[in-house]
């Protein structure tokens, strides 16, 4: 009967999300309707509201979020990321396709400081792409480069996506962080990869480029300096501070927020642009933070209905193989991914899927990093791909149109499939670095 | 117009505890900087940090939502609601802001007896020289849910009102900084 009570309020949430209620609001009528079933009282039904919300969020650990992406923001506004995109086109001199390349690289340490992909695939859609777009690369394959690079960012840590991960299922921040690292660079070997190949069999979509897209006069070099040194400092400063276990990831976020309004003052800014960085962090933190709160209504719903165990003996009991057990996972993120943002995916996901990886002997780490890529893939596919979105949001083309830019991002698509596929089935990819680090 | 100037108030409100929670978030960037160089330095950490930052990260979400609402940032697939007509959408809309504005009404209702409660008897968290009153907390949930409750009440009224930018955000919500200058131009 609880079990069934479940059942329903998942369908009942899967309807009110897609009909577009705010996700927070369709997590809290679910679980408030479902107690009210389950227990015949109102008055539980709004006390679990009410509780959750004082409780759900009040552990330090969950000051993370808000502090790291205040330290993206301070970065992406500070233009440290065209720094960073001009230093790797100067050092990759004559490769095939290198503006592509500088787009991958570029993506792959800006990642470092940022926490969502969204802000990279910002950033540059506004600095590579019309680089790209000057010297005569193919249309789709510059589009493709931005959109798909950007999945870096929720890969490489720190990463929005890996700290709520972390939360949900009560692992280590910090091991999970360390844990995207090597997938991370998997990932990005496998883009210019991919880039290098197709521009050495058909040369005219990425055409060679003689000179370097920017002069290199003393003003130009001091402000590539500036930014270089900047975000190699925070990296060292974020990461490395928590790899040493100098910090927890909480006092890495603020002095990373700290050290990221230091590099955006002296690239330059100033009273107005900060206060626009400190006002789009709240708005990028609060719907996430509200999520966070009235997903674990919907747990304690489950948790009350039993329905991790009842939803586990479906699977299990249907006596599938778990290698169809993670194929049915990895398309319940495909279509979700094509539907819903990450952050939500991994809230209504989770807490099931990660019990019943576990009951197929599955790492819990490597399950992270795999689910982590699945989602992130959705965000290139239509009619969602809020990462496709984002790109045509930002760049000033109109013939960069939607159908192009989810064109150019297939073959990404596919990578980050393969990189999952791989790291599920080599797990020390993922769990190597975190083992080193507990040592 | 009495409506409308209301709804500018409010968001104008929301604007400003959406500013206040965002110092706050850089006031605990400074916490934490000094208790971990404190630590360090001079192996004097600062008493209570970690309580200072749980109950922040509360009052900071709760502070951010009104704007949110008003802002239409909270997360939504438009999946299907694009497909529907103009006048389908904006009836869907508001029956979806009202399930958020039950939502937010079952909050204060639930949320006011425990705050009643906290005051009365004075509860207190934590152990040793540093106890923390729950009260303060509790409250500001409780005045941020009414908020928000108001936030998507208001929301409702300037759909109906077809005042809403694309159907989803409110005039003078975003901090759209050459927007906001020709406003004070003009006014």
């Amino acid at each position: 009967m609880a079990g069934d009570v479940v059942l329903w309020m998942l369908a009942l949430l899967i309807v009110l999300i897609l009909l577009g209620t705010h996700i927070g609001i369709a997590l809290a009528v679910c679980s408030a309707v479902g107690v009210w079933i389950m227990l015949g009282s109102m008055e539980a039904a709004l006390s679990i509201l009410s509780n959750t919300a004082y409780e759900a969020i009040r552990k330090d650990v969950f000051a993370v979020i808000p502090l790291f992406v205040l330290m993206g923001d301070f970065i992406s506004r500070s233009g440290a990321a065209a720094d960073l995109y001009r230093i790797c086109d100067r050092t990759l001199k004559r490769l095939p396709g290198r503006l592509a390349i500088a787009t991958i690289a570029g993506n792959t340490v800006f990642a470092a400081v940022t926490g969502v992909s969204i802000a990279s695939a910002a950033a540059f859609s506004r600095i590579a792409y019309p680089e790209m777009k000057k010297v005569g690369y193919k249309q789709t394959f510059a589009l493709g480069a931005v959109a798909g690079s950007a999945c870096l960012g929720m890969l490489i840590p720190p990463s929005v996506l890996l700290i709520v991960w972390a939360i949900l299922t009560e692992m280590s921040v910090g091991a999970l962080f360390v844990a995207g690292i090597i997938p991370g660079i998997l990932l990005a070997v496998l883009f210019a990869g991919y880039v290098i190949i197709s521009a050495i069999m058909k040369p005219s979509i990425a055409p060679l480029l003689e000179q370097e897209t920017a002069e290199a006069t003393p003003a130009e070099l001091r402000s590539e300096l500036t930014g270089g040194i900047g975000i190699l400092g925070l990296i060292l400063l974020v990461i490395g501070g928590i790899w040493l276990g100098v910090f927890t990831p909480t006092e890495a976020a603020g002095f990373g927020a700290l050290g990221a309004l230091v590099i955006g003052i002296l690239k330059g800014m100033r009273f107005k642009e900060i206060k626009q960085s400190l006002y789009q962090a709240g708005r990028t933190t609060a719907p996430i933070m509200f999520l966070l709160i009235t997903a674990q209504m919907y747990s304690r719903l489950v948790a009350l209905g039993g329905g991790v165990n009842y939803i586990q003996d479906l699977f299990l009991g249907a006596e599938l193989s778990p290698l169809m057990i993670t194929l049915i996972m990895m398309v319940i993120w495909i279509l979700l991914g094509m539907l819903i943002d990450s952050v939500s995916i991994i809230l209504l996901t989770v807490p099931i899927f990660a019990p019943l990886a576990m009951s197929i002997g599955l790492d819990p780490i490597a399950f992270a990093i795999f689910g982590i890529l699945m989602i992130e893939a959705g965000l290139l596919t239509p009619p969602f791909g809020l990462l496709v979105y984002t790109v045509k949001g930002s760049v000033t083309d109109d013939t960069a149109t939607l159908t192009k830019i989810f064109a150019g991002s297939v073959p990404y698509f596919l990578l980050i499939i393969l990189a999952a596929v791989i790291v599920i089935n080599i797990p020390e990819l993922a769990t190597w670095l975190p083992e080193v680090m507990l040592r | 117009m009495t409506g409308l100037s209301a709804a500018d108030l409010q968001i104008k409100l929301a604007r400003w505890l959406h500013i206040t929670s965002a110092i706050w978030t850089m006031g605990l960037t400074a916490l934490i900087f000094f208790d971990v160089t404190g630590r360090g330095l001079l192996s004097s950490p600062i008493p209570g940090t970690k309580e200072i930052i749980q109950n922040s990260v509360v009052c900071i979400t709760f502070l951010q939502i009104p704007l949110a609402i008003y802002s239409g940032s909270m997360l939504r697939t438009t999946v299907f609601i694009d497909k529907l007509p103009p006048a389908g959408r904006k009836w869907l809309r508001i029956a979806v802001n009202l399930l958020g504005f039950f939502v937010f009404i079952g909050m204060v209702w639930a949320t006011y007896p425990s705050y009643l409660d906290a005051y009365d008897i004075g509860e207190y968290e934590g152990e040793g020289a540093l106890r923390v009153p729950t009260w303060p907390v509790r409250g500001l949930v409780l005045l941020m849910s009414g908020l928000t409750t108001l936030a998507y009440l208001t929301m409702i009224i300037l759909d109906i009102r077809n005042k809403l930018i694309d159907g989803v955000e409110a005039r003078g919500a975003l901090d759209e900084a050459s927007a906001h200058e020709g406003e004070r131009e003009t006014a």
